[in-house]
């Protein structure tokens, strides 16, 4: 142990601190005073597309002068404030039920041949490793959809999906994400820290090794070996960030505890106010939310179609259309219900979380099996995102340059994500 | 640079950018002509790139004459090359390293004998060098803790397959079991059919009572009398009975699947089957039909099973699937192989196998195939044959249905290729297996972490075998006490937290390879002046060039003795490395990056335009270049070879797509080129096409600029920032050769294009996917990429063209004969990338006369591909640090 407190002490990297002597409860959550609200970050996706005939607006009418189609009417009140934009695609994707596993990172499933599953990094998660610095939570992953199969969205935890392309776990109950952004960890602290000594122990025995190799090693070697004690030290810091937090009372919650067994469409509702309150209390910036869009959210709104084929109303339309559509309306009241919250939701310095939020709301399926267009609406004043227009890109302008342009919006220059070519002037403001 | 431009710099430049007056804060008249420090080539940086963007001269000022500053940018480009490379020299220093991904996979599977997917881990190459540049090889929290994982499910994978070494499994696959399910299928589909109709009729009764005719008009009306949907709406007709009462019985409105029954439509295909011969003792490979999981006969997908029959798991190892194939002699000649691979969702497969056998005297198809992970998932251990190009795009699949439909007398379907009669999955036991040394080092301790109440060892034993172990996984060096003082805590606190010990005993093995000693190669030197190495450094060195891998035995032993270094051990160690199969982990390695293969993954080919092209044949293309390559070393042969030959090293697909007759079976071997045959070399290797493109069209650029780079050892500067754009001819209905005429007619492309174009127009015999053609076309396309009538036009196709300031070619072959006689170049080419590559460290400028000596020996050798091998081995290079 005491190698590694040498180690520690000798080490540059930062650990964002909590501050204590908080003025409010927001800033009980967040690591430092930041000097403007901090940028946000959101991602709802909703698994089997949208009814293409009633959602989009026309393409024929591009700019602020559209007509607002049917599907998107509860948003009236919020039209200058969002945007639809039209064209866009993930190349790669070829799952037609899968409106999520590559929504985020444009990925190829079968770019590893003979295996059968492949992801890359989420935007969310590309976005989390900065913005998360300074929070208890560098993300929060949210889902209360039914299982990936039956709400369309596909294999995968949540949303989102970490560097090594792999599946990050959701919370899949309110009342459970209520707890672990507000109630303290009742675990004995030094239980808590056992468990992360038990995992500097291996970093202890390595670096044991790492020194003895440094022994004889010339200066350019020496700088190389140094990665090496760099990413021990990452660890470190991030072990520390887990260790610092663990003493720190959690912030009042501005929200009361969530009903429990709440299914389908009040689920969304629940969660949708959990979203507003871990911003207000910057517990996080990052968030997804994988909703629901199966058999019990459709049972929720009174609809006993099977979910799967009310996607694939083209070919009978009837009942499977209007069951469509009518989860469209649903979804786009949801929606607007959030959008209200998060305008009337004050910063510290009288602007609104809406000012600073940079929301996208979409799937990766259109609807049936297709894969174009992907329905995207983008809404919140975060990313400098052009809203109150009908967009209309080129045909099968990569997402991944929207989620680019969405990075750059909020501060994180990353030089590409997925397949993306460049940021989208188009949709910039 | 050259000093002739000096003149032109003072006529154009110098007015403004002197002594006195410098506008821009720029002067040029005291710019020293040879560039040896960074500052200067700043600023010669910032002529070129002023020149390159048209900034400079200004407007006002007099414009340099074309000819004049095009020499002026090809010269100055050229500079900053070589000053850049100048500024980079490292002087021979090389950096340590830690093992690149696939000498991480390759030293993982030498020490516990078993392969792991690591595509988690990052690639290792792009960066613009080769993967053992240490410089370039980074290190990271994230790959840190993935390495801890990978080494753990490595130790996983390899003790259970030591535990599972002697067990054997057999499972044969009866194919007519799907003929059964087809004509299952039609048994329900004609029952499903004669349902619907009486349902229909009952339906149509009921809507013909008078007094429901009012509410029948309403809902036709309702559906613009579309009968299917009509029927949709029985509820509302009074008296008509429901689609559940005639035995439609789903979740859905079940008057779909009556409608749908109704029409049947593959109902004569699957008859047509069911009266094909051999269906009671095999199966046909049909085109898909039905959804899968409805019926799936257009391939044979089958679970390497989980513990059937006899209720004991499936472990992992090495598996041989044999297939019993024939072909029914109604396919065209084309269609005689089979695919094989893992996940039938996926579209490439893992091997192609040509089918001989006739239904009379079927063949039997033997593949190995290594299960890695005895958990696998149902995807990734179910494995299928099916027929090659039936399932890359589903485009294409509807296209060969179409064209299938009219060689069919039933006007639908395809006739049949391929009969299958059975399959088979036998694992093969490991009992002749070679302990590989990471678990010989263990000793007998126990390695099953499921047995119950296990036996805990004695901690002694376990502090030996956790010693051997890190100096095997270390390459011979000594872990030191406290490293393994490390261990045995973790060992013991993970024991007293109630673990099982063999679980706790991998944990802390994972630790060892996740060590600096294992993920490293390191060379410690203390003083500033270059040292000998040690004679286990050299071993290190030399396994890692030759096979991407640790030494083994014979090489440490060697080592030990002090032998190694002797000129004739070195060469027999050298020559026996060479020898080894490990050296495909030199060849594909070093070819991959040499060549720049990577460009074959960067774009999806067109398969709608190119439909011989299909995604099996790529594969075998692929593989023609590693394959080609591994001969040439095999046989020490002349790398001349790889721009000219008498010969192409091909497999029966690819002599298939090549059109080459008299060429039949999956093995790749030597085969001699009719005469004419633009094959043999690199240039006529379909693969190398394809890279020079974007799978749909040619890029004669591309293509110019890489036998510049690859084939004349003379790499283009890379294209700078800032050249203003060509846009003039966009829409324009032009030859290739006339749209790119138009780099001549701008200095700053034509100081590069000039050496490039002409190249690549004297391949366009090659189309995209590398097939000869004479003539080409080209149709301009709308906004949304559609094609606008009438804006086409077709040419023949004339590669004639000569080499900036070189001689003049009429075609390809002169073309090639001109690119063959230049063989000293591109031996010096292939000297540069083995140097960097067997070194780990860039090729400078202080390398010329080890580059020469290379060259100059290889030469007399006529550049036999071992010869370069022995003499960057033999170098002083080669055995200092």
């Amino acid at each position: 142990m005491k190698h590694r407190r040498h180690f520690l002490k000798s080490s540059t990297a930062l650990i964002g601190l909590p501050v204590l002597n908080s003025l409010g409860f927001r800033r009980f959550a967040s690591a430092a005073e930041p000097t403007t609200p901090p940028k946000r970050l959101v991602f709802l996706g909703f698994g089997w597309g949208i009814t293409e005939e009633t959602w989009y607006p026309d393409i024929k009418t591009p700019g602020p002068d559209y007509g607002l189609p049917a599907g998107l009417k509860p948003l009236a009140r919020h039209k200058k404030d969002f945007s639809i934009v039209q064209g866009l695609w993930n190349q790669y994707s070829v799952e037609g039920h899968a409106g999520s596993t590559w929504w985020l990172s444009g990925a190829n499933k079968f770019a590893q041949p003979g295996q059968s599953m492949h992801n890359t990094i989420s935007a969310d998660q590309v976005a989390a490793e900065q913005l998360g610095l300074h929070t208890r939570f560098s993300s929060l992953q949210l889902n209360t959809s039914e299982s990936g199969e039956a709400a369309g969205h596909g294999p995968g935890l949540s949303m989102a999906w970490d560097r090594n392309g792999k599946p990050v776990a959701g919370l899949n109950d309110p009342v459970a994400a209520y707890h672990k952004l507000f109630s303290n960890d009742a675990t004995p602290i030094e239980e808590q820290k056992g468990r992360l000594a038990e995992k500097r122990s291996v970093l202890d025995t390595v670096l044991e090794n790492a020194r003895s190799l440094q022994r004889g090693l010339g200066k350019d070697d020496n700088e190389k070996l140094n990665e090496y004690f760099q990413s021990i030290r990452d660890i470190e810091t991030r072990l520390s960030k887990e260790e610092k937090w663990i003493g720190v009372p959690r912030p009042g919650a501005p929200i009361k505890e969530p009903r429990g067994g709440v299914e389908g469409k009040g689920s969304v509702a629940l969660m949708y106010d959990l979203l507003v309150a871990a911003f207000q209390t910057d517990s996080t910036r990052v968030i997804t939310y994988r909703q629901p869009g199966g058999g019990e959210f459709l049972n929720s709104i009174g609809v006993d179609v099977h979910p799967h084929d009310m996607s694939h109303y083209v070919t009978t339309k009837g009942e499977k259309l209007a069951a469509s559509q009518k989860r469209d309306l649903t979804n786009s009241t949801l929606l607007a219900g959030l959008i209200d919250k998060l305008k009337a939701t004050k910063e510290a310095d009288g602007s609104s979380l809406f000012d600073h939020i940079a929301l996208t709301y979409g799937s990766n399926i259109r609807s049936g099996h297709h894969l174009s267009n992907c329905p995207t609406l983008l809404t919140g004043g975060g990313a400098g995102i052009k809203l109150g227009e009908n967009i209309v890109l080129p045909q099968n302008t990569p997402l991944c340059n929207v989620w680019l342009t969405m990075l750059h919006g909020v501060g994180v220059p990353a030089e590409r994500h997925g397949d993306s070519t460049g940021v989208l002037n188009q949709i910039r403001a | 640079m050259p000093a002739h431009h000096r003149a032109l710099l003072k006529s154009h430049c110098f007015k403004c950018h002197n002594a006195d007056k410098q506008k821009g804060r720029i002067r040029l008249d005291d710019l020293p002509f040879t560039v040896t420090d960074a500052q200067t080539a700043e600023r010669w940086q910032k002529i070129l790139n002023a020149l390159n963007s048209g900034e400079m001269p200004p407007q006002d000022e007099k414009p340099l004459a074309d000819a004049e500053k095009t020499d002026l940018l090809d010269d100055l480009a050229n500079t900053m090359v070589a000053a850049r490379r100048l500024l980079a020299d490292q002087k021979g220093a090389i950096t340590m390293r830690r093992l690149n991904r696939r000498e991480y996979q390759n030293t993982i599977r030498e020490l516990l004998g078993v392969e792991i997917p690591v595509g988690e881990l990052p690639s290792d190459t792009g960066s613009g060098n080769y993967d053992t540049v240490g410089a370039n090889l980074f290190m990271s929290a994230n790959q840190f803790e993935q390495y801890l994982a990978l080494g753990r499910k490595a130790l996983d994978a390899a003790f259970a397959r030591a535990l599972a070494a002697t067990e054997e499994r057999y499972w044969r696959y009866e194919t007519e079991a799907i003929s059964e399910k087809v004509a299952k299928v039609v048994e329900d589909q004609i029952d499903a059919k004669a349902r619907a109709e009486r349902w229909v009729q009952k339906v149509e009764e009921a809507a013909a009572r008078p007094e429901n005719s009012e509410i029948v008009a309403k809902l036709r009306a309702e559906v613009n009398n579309h009968e299917g949907r009509f029927r949709r709406l029985w509820k509302r007709i009074p008296g008509a009975p429901s689609p559940e009462s005639f035995g439609f019985q789903t979740k859905e409105n079940n008057a779909d699947k009556a409608n749908r029954a109704l029409a049947s439509y593959w109902l004569p295909y699957h008859q047509y089957y069911l009266e094909q011969p051999g269906i009671d003792t095999g199966m046909y490979l049909a085109l898909p039909t039905e959804h899968p999981s409805q019926l799936e006969n257009g391939a044979i997908s089958f679970l390497l099973p989980w513990s059937f029959p006899s209720g004991v798991k499936w472990p992992a190892g090495n598996y041989l699937i044999r297939v019993r194939a024939a072909l029914t002699g109604q396919g065209t000649p084309d269609r005689r192989f089979i695919e094989f691979g893992v996940n039938p969702r996926g579209n490439q497969s893992l091997s192609v196998h040509e089918v001989t056998g006739t239904m009379e005297s079927p063949q039997t198809i033997e593949i190995p195939f290594f299960f890695g992970d005895a958990g696998a998932e149902r995807a990734d251990r179910t494995l299928y044959i099916r027929e090659k190009g039936t399932h890359d795009h589903y485009l294409v699949t509807r296209l060969l249905a179409k064209e299938g439909a009219k060689q069919m007398e039933i006007g639908q379907g395809r006739p049949y290729a391929i009969w299958v009669d059975w399959l088979e999955i036998e694992r093969v036991s490991d009992a002749d297996r070679t302990v590989p040394p990471g678990l010989a080092a263990l000793g007998d301790l126990p390695l099953d972490d499921e047995i119950k109440k296990p036996a805990v060892p004695a901690l002694e034993r376990v502090r030996t075998s956790f010693e051997r172990f890190a100096k095997e996984a270390f390459r011979g060096r000594e872990p030191g006490t406290k490293f393994i003082d490390g261990l045995i805590r973790k060992y013991q606190t993970r024991l007293s937290a109630g673990d099982h010990p063999v679980a706790a005993f991998k944990d802390c093995l994972a630790i060892v390879l996740s060590s600096p000693m294992f993920l490293y190669l390191a060379e410690p030197n203390l003083e500033t002046k270059p040292r000998p190495l040690s004679d286990l450094e050299l071993a290190t060195r030399l396994s890692y060039f030759l096979w991407g891998a640790p030494p083994d035995l014979e090489l440490r032993q060697l080592a030990a003795n002090g032998e190694l270094a002797r000129p004739n051990v070195l060469t027999a160690q050298t020559k026996r490395l060479l020898d080894d199969p490990r050296s495909r982990g030199f060849s594909d390695a070093f070819t991959y990056q040499w060549l720049g293969l990577h460009r074959l993954d960067f774009f999806q080919v067109n398969l709608l335009k190119h439909r011989r092209f299909d995604n099996a044949t790529k594969l075998a293309a692929r593989d023609e270049i590693y394959e080609t390559v591994a001969f040439l070393l095999r046989e020490n042969q002349s790398i001349a070879n790889l721009i000219r030959s008498d010969f192409a090293v091909i497999n029966g697909v690819l002599a298939e797509y090549y059109r080459i007759p008299g060429v039949s079976g999956d093995q790749f071997r030597r085969v001699p080129l009719p005469t004419g045959s633009p094959r043999g070399g690199l240039l006529g290797m379909a693969a190398i096409s394809l890279m020079g493109g974007n799978g749909e069209e040619t890029s004669p650029v591309e293509r110019g600029a890489w036998v510049l780079r690859k084939l004349l050892n003379d790499p283009p500067p890379p294209a700078p920032a800032n050249i203003p754009q060509i846009a003039r001819l966009a829409g324009k209905v032009l030859t290739t050769g006339e749209r790119l005429q138009a780099h001549q007619d701008e200095a700053q492309c034509a100081s590069c294009h000039r050496r490039i174009d002409p190249i690549g127009l004297g391949l366009e015999n090659f189309d995209a996917v590398g097939t000869w053609r004479t003539q080409n076309t080209y149709v301009v396309k709308d906004d949304n990429g559609r094609p606008i009538p009438g804006e086409e036009r077709t040419w023949t196709i004339d590669p004639a063209g000569q080499l900036h300031n070189g001689p003049k070619f009429k075609n390809y072959f002169e073309l090639r004969n001109i690119l063959a006689s230049k063989e000293e170049e591109f031996a010096r080419g292939i000297t540069e990338g083995l140097i960097e590559y067997a070194l780990g460290r860039p090729v400078g400028f202080s390398d010329e006369a080890f580059i020469t000596v290379v060259v100059a020996r290889t030469k007399q050798k006529n550049f036999a591909f071992r010869e370069f091998v022995h003499a960057v081995v033999s170098s002083r290079e080669f055995h200092t640090k």
